[in-house]
């Protein structure tokens, strides 16, 4: 038995125990304890994260002649420690007073554990296929996963979840069309054979395998167009289940395309294909399908009043960054990629935490309704500032590493409008997670709220963990590089140079340990002015003034409603739905096929045509 | 090797004796069918163990074929001969207020369905198919209510020119080469059924036996008559019915007809079947209409796979076929006490969660959800109809793969309203039969176990696809190795 069978068993039973044991009021610390098994054991296999040889599963079938394999190679380590940590937060975060009050208002908590240790499951299933159709199941186990995640609130949530499954299964679909081409030209499924006649394949077949593969991956991550579902689905989630989904999740498509597109195919040949009558390379299409991904959602992102659909677009829009890292296909752009699936993750995790915190103290995640609330809760948003500083891709944190490495490639490769749109998309960022922490923590505290008290410790502990890890790899980025380095030679791309503090370069290079030095040098420096002249004063958080007036204590002065008014103004019109339209458009029609076609059942009396039919037939053959 | 006839012989005398000897010994007789049934499987299980897995003809009243009566028992014949008493035990009328005649009707289509699998001449197919047929009018018409005899009407109508067509097809076939056998037939087809004659003698045929395949166009009478006709009867006539027809079909293909313009041929109809069924069904907004029209799309599905050339096609279309076979009754069963207009469902599966779970379970293999048993039918079809090269398989490909989604969301769509959380004005749902539920768990047991056991299952299924593709094993094994000679 090798360690990657000690793994996958160790999520089997931890599925086994949560589905026997979802009635116990302690399931929640105990799947806790089990993933946190589940994550000793991938430290056991740390070896893979610093280049360490493959490691393959005893298990090996044959069916209808198709053999099966299982195996971890650095990729799927560096994802799986991702999958199984953000498991770990959503799980512990769930397991104390949060599962209780869960449980009074009529849901079960059980249930939740069993679902995240499920996905767990079929993630870790995914990651570890070594061929095309052991890649096809676990895709598939890893959809009808979240599908339940994702509708076990019921209500609303079930909507959602259909879309979902809907989109999920179109996706699903094209990539089974894709793995058919592939047995005809290779004649089997296996990673190897594709691999070695990836460069004999023609442009007509690289192209449609790469649409195939890459939009039913995308569909995963909600790449445009495909991103309708994405958010609702995340939002409806009960709380860590979102964390969860929201951190990971919709990562397995980029996996898929790391392995297909990246690993199998090779860029290299898309570079290759040149689209007639335009300038780019089918490459190139995919990157500026990755950009528009960055910008739209994250200005979608702006327009929402919930807390939750917010941070759920802007993971659409995050995962923009990623491909277009991947797809510069430079060592030092794709590092950025695939470092942000991890920064994302953690500052995603500690987010969606921090917001459910909220909501499970005031009921509401609605960003009209809050506010304030700072004084109350400042550990949740201390978790939520550090949060959005990564989210935005601030220096300290981890996510202005890898969107840094991101845009430095773009600009090295000589892409500046790609650089500009990703610039662009920053910018919506930015914004929009002010509004965010704005609109719950700062301004004045609604009176309903005057009562609240911080989250309770088994909720902050891993929001603190999470917050503490956004800030340490943002501190020392190269911790991170390691394994995103190992994982960049596990799929052929160039390799990172790096260092501990970020990258050395000749054009330049980073070095967070400097830049957080001088950051809180800065920092140190100001609030010695700022404390030193001795002129502060404490004031009540309702002490306001508006226009030269005085505001009394009953008269709130906090905007939050129509936020950004200003900016609407300029670009609300821009806003146009046209996907939703299109969406429904699609619908509409299916409908009214489907009419015609159970119309057919109604009118059609074939038995005087079947008449025909026969008198037709002797009359040819006569 | 004669015990063979008694699979067909038994139900027929049993089905006849009944009537008769249920004003003699009353209730005794309810248990007769349940054991012939039985007894037939025990033969058809011993019968394959003694030839192990050669196949076998027989010549029944010592006229020597081509000109007696045949039967071919190779193991898709006493796969399917078992399959039809296993599933009509399976489902077989259970409930004390059932009038005797059902079960002499029943008795009646397992006889026929089994002679139907293992006959080896066109005539005798012919027969047995019309035994089926009337066999299966009755069982339609059994619940008495008027929609029941409406439904039967247009059924028996629709059935009726079917019949006359696949005779058409079948004197076309006489005229051309004089012989009914169908090993004596695989001989001359090269020479004289290779034109257009050939062709629509196949294509009235198919069109005839199509209607109890559910073959587009001729499957209008598929809806009405699965709503109004008692579940069971629903669950078999989809389930094993249907199969029946496309083994015939199937049969005739492989060895007189392997023209690729009629393998185009069943799957243009086969692609219209998913494209149309599926569609349909994601209008439905009855439990019942929508299965009866999913398994309009399922069987065109089964159509698909089989009009693959070769090999790969019986394989395919025998793993979805048998899939199908497994699940459709199961959901048309659960459908007993899930009747009406969705809305009226929600919440129907938190009062049954184990009824609720058996339809999830069930709707996951139907979409084909990997490591279910309907992934790896839906996995042959797909790789199959991509290796051809004629456009019109890329075309089905799509339309399969696109199928599927409408497939998963009104399936789930369905699940999804049986968790709903129950209104206040709570419908009473009465809870499932024991009986069905009893029947659906164990068919949730074979699908998991089959899901388990999928790589023995898949060699099985290969030598028996090896077996049927093979022409000049048939043609030896009825006609000597000397006759079988061309």
């Amino acid at each position: 038995m090798t360690l990657l069978d000690g793994l996958i068993l160790l999520a089997l039973i931890s599925v086994l125990v949560t589905m026997l044991g979802y009635r116990l009021p302690v399931i929640g610390w105990l799947t806790s304890a089990l993933f946190a098994g589940q994550l000793l054991v991938l430290f056991l296999m740390s070896g893979l994260g610093y280049g360490g040889d493959t490691i393959h599963s005893s298990v090996a079938l044959s069916i209808f002649g198709q053999p099966l394999s299982w195996r971890f190679d650095a990729l799927s380590w560096f994802f799986a420690l991702i999958t199984i940590g953000a498991a770990l937060a959503s799980s512990l975060f769930a397991a104390g007073e949060w599962g209780r009050q869960y449980r009074q208002n009529g849901g079960n908590p059980g249930l939740l554990q069993f679902s995240l240790a499920l996905n767990v499951l079929t993630m870790l299933i995914l990651l570890a296929s070594g061929d095309l159709l052991a890649l096809f199941i676990g895709w598939e186990l890893v959809s009808w996963a979240s599908f339940l995640l994702m509708a076990m609130a019921g209500g609303a949530a079930f909507s959602w979840a259909m879309r979902y499954i809907t989109y999920a299964t179109g996706g699903a679909m094209a990539i089974l069309a894709g793995m058919g081409m592939v047995y005809q030209m290779t004649g089997s499924l296996q990673y190897a054979d594709l691999m070695a006649v990836a460069g004999q394949l023609s442009q007509a077949q690289v192209v449609i395998l790469s649409l195939l593969f890459g939009s039913g991956f995308a569909i995963k991550m909600g790449v445009l167009p495909f991103h309708l579902w994405q958010a609702g689905a995340y939002a409806e989630t009960p709380g860590p289940g979102t964390a969860f989904l929201g951190s990971i999740s919709s990562r397995m498509g980029l996996y898929g395309i790391l392995v297909v597109l990246v690993q199998l195919i090779g860029l290299g040949r898309l570079i290759e294909i040149d689209i007639s009558f335009t300038w780019l390379s089918l490459r190139d299409l995919l990157m500026w399908v990755a950009a528009i991904t960055i910008i739209l959602p994250t200005f979608t992102a702006l327009r929402q009043n919930d807390a939750r659909r917010l941070l759920a677009w802007h993971g659409v829009g995050q995962g923009g960054y990623m491909l277009l890292g991947i797809f510069s296909a430079t060592a030092l752009g794709s590092s950025g990629g695939l470092m942000h699936v991890f920064n994302h993750a953690t500052y995603q995790a500690a987010l969606f935490l921090s917001v459910y915190a909220v909501v499970h103290r005031t009921g509401t995640a609605d960003l009209n309704k809050l506010g304030g609330l700072v004084t109350r809760m400042p550990l949740s948003f201390l978790v939520m500032l550090v949060g959005i500083i990564g989210l935005a891709g601030i220096p300290p944190m981890n996510g202005f590493v890898s969107k840094w490495l991101v845009y430095r490639s773009l600009l090295i490769e000589g892409m500046p409008l790609l650089f500009v749109a990703s610039v662009i998309g920053t910018l919506g960022t930015i914004l929009s997670v002010y509004k965010l922490i704005h609109n719950m923590f700062l301004g004045q505290l609604r009176a309903e709220h005057s009562e609240i008290r911080e989250a309770p410790w088994s909720m902050m502990l891993p929001m603190l963990v999470l917050s503490l890890i956004v800030f340490i790899t943002g501190f020392m980025p190269g911790l991170a590089l390691d394994w995103v380095a190992a994982a960049q030679a596990a799929v052929g791309l160039p390799v990172l140079q790096h260092s501990l503090g970020g990258v050395e370069m000749e054009q330049g290079g980073l070095d967070m340990t400097w830049l957080v030095a001088v950051l809180f040098a800065g920092f140190g420096i100001g609030a010695l002015l700022f404390y030193s002249t001795g002129k502060t004063r404490h004031v009540n958080q309702l002490d306001n003034y508006a226009g030269g007036h005085f505001l009394t204590a009953d008269v709130r002065y906090h905007y939050s409603d129509h936020f950004y008014a200003g900016l609407m103004h300029r670009i609300g019109h821009w806003y146009r739905e046209s996907f939703q339209w299109l969406e429904s458009v699609l619908i509409s029609l299916t409908g009214f096929v489907a009419q015609g076609a159970s119309g057919f059942y109604r009118i059609v009396q074939p038995a005087l045509l079947m008449l025909v039919v026969v008198v037709l037939a002797l009359w040819v053959v006569r | 090797m004669n015990m063979i006839t008694l699979i067909v012989a038994l139900p027929l005398l049993a089905a006849f004796l009944l009537p008769i000897s249920d004003r003699a010994l009353g209730s005794v007789s309810r248990f007769v069918g349940p054991i012939v049934l039985l007894m037939n499987i025990i033969l058809i299980m011993t019968l394959w163990q003694k030839s192990e897995g050669a196949p076998f003809a027989l010549a029944l009243g010592g006229f020597r074929p081509p000109l007696g009566i045949s039967f071919y028992v190779d193991q898709l014949a006493l796969l399917f001969a078992l399959l039809v008493s296993i599933l009509a035990l399976m489902l077989w009328p259970y409930k004390a207020d059932t009038n005797p005649r059902v079960f002499g009707l029943m008795l009646l289509l397992t006889g026929a369905a089994s002679g139907m699998a293992l006959s080896g001449d066109l005539f005798n197919i012919y027969v047995f198919f019309e035994l089926l047929s009337v066999a299966s009018f009755g069982l339609v018409a059994s619940l008495r209510t008027g929609a029941a005899f409406a439904a039967t009407t247009r059924y028996l109508i629709i059935s009726g020119f079917g019949t006359v067509m696949a005779l058409t097809g079948v004197a076309l076939i006489y005229t051309q080469t004089g012989t009914l056998n169908l090993a004596h037939l695989a001989t001359l087809a090269p020479q004289q059924l290779d034109n257009a004659t050939g062709l629509t003698a196949f294509a009235l045929i198919l069109l005839g036996i199509g209607v109890k395949a559910e073959l587009f166009p001729v499957n209008t009478w598929v809806p009405e008559v699965y709503a109004t006709a008692s579940r069971r009867v629903s669950a078999l006539m989809a389930g094993l019915v249907s199969k029946l027809a496309v083994l015939v079909i199937v049969r005739l293909m492989v060895l007189i007809f392997p023209q690729p313009e009629a393998m185009q041929l069943m799957l243009a109809l086969g692609v219209a079947g998913v494209l149309i069924g599926e569609l349909s069904a994601w209008r439905a907004r009855d439990f019942v209409r929508m299965l009866s029209f999913s398994s309009i799309g399922q069987l065109g599905l089964v159509f698909v796979a089989f009009s693959i050339p070769g090999e790969a096609g019986i394989l395919a279309g025998l793993a979805v076929a048998l899939h199908h076979l497994l699940v459709k009754p199961a959901l048309f069963l659960l459908a007993e006490r899930w009747g009406g207009s969705l809305g009226r469902l929600e919440g129907a599966g938190r009062r049954s969660p184990l009824a609720a779970g058996l339809f999830v379970l069930f709707a996951l293999s139907l979409v084909g959800v990997p490591p279910l048993p309907g992934f790896w039918a839906k996995l042959l079809t797909i790789v199959g109809l991509l290796g051809q090269a004629a456009p019109l398989y890329w075309f089905a490909a799509a339309v399969v793969l696109v199928a599927t989604v409408a497939e998963v969301n009104y399936l789930f769509r369905f699940g999804l309203t049986l968790f709903k959380r129950e209104e206040q004005s709570a419908q009473v749902h009465k809870p499932h039969a024991r009986i069905d539920l009893g029947t659906v768990s164990v068919m949730g047991v074979v699908l998991l176990t089959a899901m388990f056991l999928i790589a023995p299952l898949g060699e099985r299924m290969q030598t028996i696809a090896d077996q049927t593709t093979d022409r000049g094993l048939y043609i030896s094994t009825v006609l000597g190795p000397v006759g079988g000679a061309r």
